[in-house]
């Protein structure tokens, strides 16, 4: 026929939108990915799972961080029916305007969408969508509530997880959590707006260690926003894996004990297990109770007193406190005088008063008597030797190479550096070396003369408590440590390999003993300084310092410092003891609460309960001597 | 007349079983998109798909009743056929509303839908009087009659209003194409209507060919408009982020490459030149319409380009990224290669609800998002397989009426495969019509089967006709 030719048009039509399909199927399903992106937002939602984070122990098995279950009272609007604003707002016992504020917040937090076809902007609050109108309520709270919401159609509660701390004790040391920044989500894809991160102590210091691992559900979400089902099946779907327990080597009876002792006071202790480096007790006094830290509501409530508190409970002083440590320091200038061969362990010198104060007491015949008597002007003597030792012809020269050496040594026994323990806001101390004097005076400019007073652990020399523990651990160990830490074993773990790491000081095992017995004699002789760090059947080895300190030019109450460890032989714990202005010297106050807690720890229980009685009753509230 | 031995002795086969394939997938794609775990039998049927089943039954039944009815009454009842589906479509309109139109009739979920038997009635009355022996196709009279038949009902139609079945039943302009109607009368008369006498304009190229020239600016003007809004990235050139004018042109121009390739193998020795040429001035009259549709449009005032938006759907949802269509885009470019795995379609499943009528007129959606290109690809081929099919089945006739009638079958068919597919990828406007033997109804499903079995009997007679 004659327009047979034309079925060619038609075929040709068919077949063009055959083909200009199928290019245009293949480009959208296997090309291009805005659609699988698309479809994800639509209804493909990732669903994270945070598991609890890691429990805590001590030494002992006693759990001490925990989580608790709470509850969020959640709000969808588009569920909420003529809300009698007044009755809910009595029910949850805010005021009506608080209610009203409390939408305001959620909507304005959810922030605006920009869409770059239509320019519009649309705010990403969804009347569809559930959100927390309160967070953090405790099982009683929600129990007062939970019955009535019945009556508030769109409010339902909701489960969460948080840290729970069933001794009231170490805050300091277990640090608390508190919601993520911005740059922390930025920096780390594993926390999300609303996650919380450790801030504080082993909290923050282990937290890739307690947060665990996080798993992920696909699940499939319909228009209402309505969970359909998995996605898939779960095929793509991992379980969150809780991290495992970790152990402390503290003991929280110890700990608790601890911070009883030093209540009314200001100060510090620290109790090291010199054969390993476990901390067995870090007390900060005052401190508080870290329930009072968990959740942003309790934050919220309470973060600001504990800032603003003159006593700053929240500054960890075993760790960040740098104090003059006193006659302690006393044990390392007579074991480096030693090593240096400047004195031997049989070395007098005259209690010439004339060049620095003293006590009254007998020449000092040895090393051991001068520890025992803590004499000024032997140690005077003595770190003049090491400083001076004449090797340049100019004083000022030959103070330099002496200095140097000196803080090479104080440096070897964890003193003015920085101890590498595994919580944060460590300082180093001061021992000062060349270069800082050089600063004050000019190079070349000061002598041993400038600068004796840190002979005796006065002027320049800081150390934290801390690091007196450790010089205690020390000279339990007859000369070396290892890092003090709190972690134990994490899981099946050991501690961080850092935490295995002997280290040794540059002073010789012999020269230990006469530095000891005079530590020894110190709480056991007449004339020592420490007499009331005596236990019954525990030879305990000590030294007190009392550091003189100022505000402007008004002298205030000494400081009371004691170090100690015990037994003499096989030691089980080393201990500091730093209590500020409490007046008299360190054997009034500090040496009694050293071996109350040494006594506390080695027998299990306190007999000496006078003392007791004595050093939680004092309140030693500082001011001027 | 000689009678066959047996009554499916010359059955088309090959298109029956096509039909009877769509036919399972569609029933399968429903079943897994309304799937309600509480109601596990597709055969249960208060479910959707129990239902599909059972419309499945009814049609195959009518159908069968179709096959054993000797086709020759259609031709001679052409009229009262017609006059009838016309009459129906005028009772529906005083029929209640339901969903904002008047287009049931019956009670409830039984009721049948008028317009969709009146493609029937529409073809068989078209064959009819396109098929008479002494028509002149070139003449007036004849483009007008051949027209007011397909107004009548597109009218009635449009009064339900029922857009979708109103735009189809434009697919018979196609078949007046083919049966070599001309609209140099059409054209002449809106010529004279200017002020210059046009008295040598006798017969065109123009004329001869409106439709399908009408049909291709239409489809490019559309899918013009439609990208405009989008920045395309060729990923091909690395990214290449283009605005939507410039990615029409490219793809023109592959479309252009791939006919010119197409062309070569199908034509004789000596018209191979002629397909370069072909392709060449497709490709450069295509562009050229696309740029100036863009150009036009871009020129067009705020509120008509609302309009013209709003007709095309792209101003459905106030929020804009969240029409329909980019829902279904959603579940069909989410598919991937190979899908997502049978009732795992999270988009567009009937659960989730985020595309509506996804068991009806979206129900490519679902199909798409399970079986992925792998699928869809599949689909297309079957389609374009039945499409082809009927064409041949067509061009064997040896009567005038049969032909006209399997042609406009075909265009039916294509014009429901071309928009419902279009409408989930971004090639036409939201149209709500189903896919033929696919979409889940009662209405569609028969009328296609009867619509079918009509053709396949036709075809099966084909040598008893002597004329």
């Amino acid at each position: 026929m004659k327009f047979d030719g034309r079925k060619y048009v038609i075929i040709t039509i068919f077949v063009l939108i055959g083909i200009v399909y199928s290019f245009k199927l293949f480009y959208m399903q296997v090309v291009d990915d805005e659609w699988k992106l698309r479809a994800q937002q639509i209804a493909e939602k990732r669903r994270e799972i945070t598991p609890p984070r890691a429990v805590v122990f001590d030494r002992n098995g006693n759990k001490v961080v925990s989580n608790k279950t709470y509850y969020n009272l959640m709000m969808v609007e588009a569920n909420i029916e003529k809300l009698d604003t007044v009755a809910f707002a009595k029910l949850i016992g805010w005021t009506v305007q608080e209610v009203r504020d409390r939408f305001i917040e959620i909507v304005e937090g959810e922030g605006e969408y920009y869409n770059k076809h239509t320019g519009k902007t649309t705010s990403n609050y969804q009347r569809i969508r559930a959100y927390p109108f309160i967070k953090e309520l405790t099982a009683e709270e929600i129990s007062r509530i939970a019955p009535h919401l019945k009556n508030f159609k769109g409010f339902y509660e909701e489960v969460s997880s948080m840290r729970d701390y069933p001794y009231a004790n170490g805050a300091n040391i277990l640090g608390y959590l508190a919601e993520v920044t911005q740059p922390e989500i930025d920096k780390d894809p594993f926390y999300r707006p609303g996650s919380r991160i450790g801030r504080a102590g082993i909290e923050r210091y282990y937290e890739d260690y307690f947060r665990g691992k996080k798993g992920v559900r696909y699940i499939v979400t319909s228009a209402m926003n309505n969970t359909v089902g998995s996605f898939e099946n779960g095929k793509y779907d991992t379980i969150a894996v809780q991290a495992p327990a970790i152990h402390l080597g503290l003991d929280i009876d110890l700990q608790a004990y601890g911070e009883q002792l030093m209540q009314g006071k200001k100060g510090c202790i620290v109790a090291i297990e010199p054969s390993t480096g476990e901390i067995l007790a870090l007390v900060s006094s005052p401190s508080y109770d870290p329930n009072l830290l968990v959740g942003n509501r309790k934050i919220r409530e309470n973060y600001p007193m504990l800032v603003n508190d003159d006593n700053k409970p929240l500054f960890p002083r075993p760790l960040a406190s740098e104090y003059m440590p006193g006659s302690t320091l006393k044990l390392v200038q007579s074991l480096i005088g030693m090593q240096e061969g400047v004195i031997t362990k049989d070395s007098g010198f005259p209690c010439n008063k004339s060049v620095v104060g003293c006590h009254n007491h007998p020449s000092a015949q040895s090393v051991t008597q001068a520890v025992q008597m803590s004499c000024n002007p032997y140690f005077y003597a003595v770190t003049r030797r090491i400083i001076q030792q004449g090797k340049k012809r100019s004083s000022f020269e030959d103070s330099e190479i002496g200095l140097a050496k000196w803080a090479e040594y104080m440096h070897s026994f964890g003193l003015g550096v920085k101890l590498e323990t595994d919580i944060t806001g460590l300082r180093s101390g001061v021992i000062p070396d060349p270069a800082y004097y050089d600063k004050w005076y000019g190079h070349h400019a000061w002598k041993f003369s400038t600068i004796r007073s840190i002979s005796i652990g006065q002027g320049e020399v800081q150390l934290t408590p801390l690091q007196l523990a450790n010089l205690a651990a020390i000279m339990a160990n007859r000369g070396w440590y290892y890092t003090p830490h709190f972690v134990k074993s994490i899981g099946e773990d050991g501690p961080l390999p850092q935490f295995l790491e002997k280290h040794y000081t540059m002073v010789d095992r012999k020269y230990f003993d006469p530095v000891i017995e005079g530590m020894r004699r110190v709480v056991w002789e007449p004339g020592g300084t420490a007499r009331r760090a005596r236990i019954d059947g525990i030879t305990v080895c000590g030294k007190t310092g009392t550091v003189e300190n100022y505000i402007g030019s008004i002298k205030q109450k000494n400081h009371s410092v004691f170090i100690a460890f015990a037994p003499m032989d096989n030691p089980q714990i080393a201990i500091s003891v730093f209590i500020e202005n409490a007046g008299g010297g360190g054997g009034t106050w500090s040496a009694p609460t050293a071996s109350l807690m040494i006594e506390k720890y080695i027998n299990g229980e306190v007999k000496s309960t006078a003392k007791e009685e004595r050093i939680m009753n004092a309140e030693l509230k500082g001011g001027p001597k | 007349m000689r009678k066959n031995d047996s009554l499916t002795g010359n059955l088309d086969w090959p298109l029956l079983i096509a039909i009877l394939t769509l036919m399972f997938m569609g029933l399968m794609t429903v079943y897994s998109v309304a799937f309600d775990p509480e109601h596990p039998s597709i055969f249960d049927f208060s479910q959707k798909y129990g239902k599909q089943v059972m419309w499945l039954g009814i049609s195959l039944f009518l159908g069968t009743l179709v096959f054993l009815i000797d086709s020759d009454i259609y031709r001679k009842f052409a009229v009262p056929i017609y006059l009838s589906v016309i009459a129906m479509l005028v009772i529906v309109l005083f029929m209640p509303e339901v969903n904002g139109a008047r287009a049931w009739l019956g009670i409830g979920s039984m009721g049948i839908q008028p317009a969709e038997f009146a493609k029937i009635g529409t073809a068989i009355l078209l064959a009819r009087y396109l098929g008479s022996t002494n028509l002149r196709s070139q003449d007036k009279m004849t483009v007008l009659i051949a027209n007011g038949i397909i107004l009548v009902p597109m009218a009635l139609i449009l009064l339900q209003p029922d857009a979708g079945t109103f735009i189809v039943f434009t697919s018979f302009l196609f078949v007046l194409y083919r049966e070599g109607v001309s609209y140099d009368p059409i054209i002449l008369a809106l010529l004279n209507l200017l002020p210059m006498r046009w008295l040598h304009f006798k017969q065109t190229w123009l004329g001869s060919h409106f439709i399908p020239i009408l049909f291709v600016v239409i489809f490019i003007s559309v899918t013009t408009l439609l990208l405009s809004q989008e920045t395309i990235a060729i990923e091909m050139f690395g990214g290449l982020e283009v605005e939507g004018k410039w990615g029409m042109v490219f793809f023109l121009g592959i479309i252009s490459l791939v006919a010119y390739f197409l062309m070569r193998s199908i034509f004789a020795r000596r018209d191979r030149r002629r397909a370069a040429t072909i392709a060449i001035i497709g490709f450069v009259l295509a562009s050229g319409l696309a740029l100036v549709v863009q150009l036009g449009f871009d020129e067009l005032a705020p509120h008509q380009k609302e309009r013209i938006e709003l007709v095309l759907g792209l101003r459905e949802d106030p929020d804009g990224d969240d029409y329909n269509r980019n829902r279904a885009m959603a579940a069909v470019g989410s598919g991937g290669l190979f899908g997502k795995g049978y009732r795992n379609a999270s988009v567009s499943s009937v659960r989730t609800n985020h595309v509506p009528e996804s068991e009806t007129d979206f129900i490519f959606c679902p199909f798409a998002e399970e079986w992925g290109f792998a699928g869809t690809i599949v689909l297309v081929f079957i389609y374009l397989f039945i499409l082809l099919r009927i064409i041949m089945i067509a061009e064997r006739q040896k009567a005038a009426f049969n032909r006209i009638y399997a042609y406009a079958v075909a265009m039916i068919l294509f014009y429901h495969f071309a928009i419902n597919i279009g409408m989930s990828i971004e090639f036409m406007p939201v149209i709500g019509i189903p896919l033929p033997f696919f979409s889940y109804g009662g209405s569609s499903m028969m009328s296609f089967s009867i619509m079918l079995f009509i053709l396949l009997k036709l075809d099966s007679q084909r040598k008893d006709v002597l004329n």
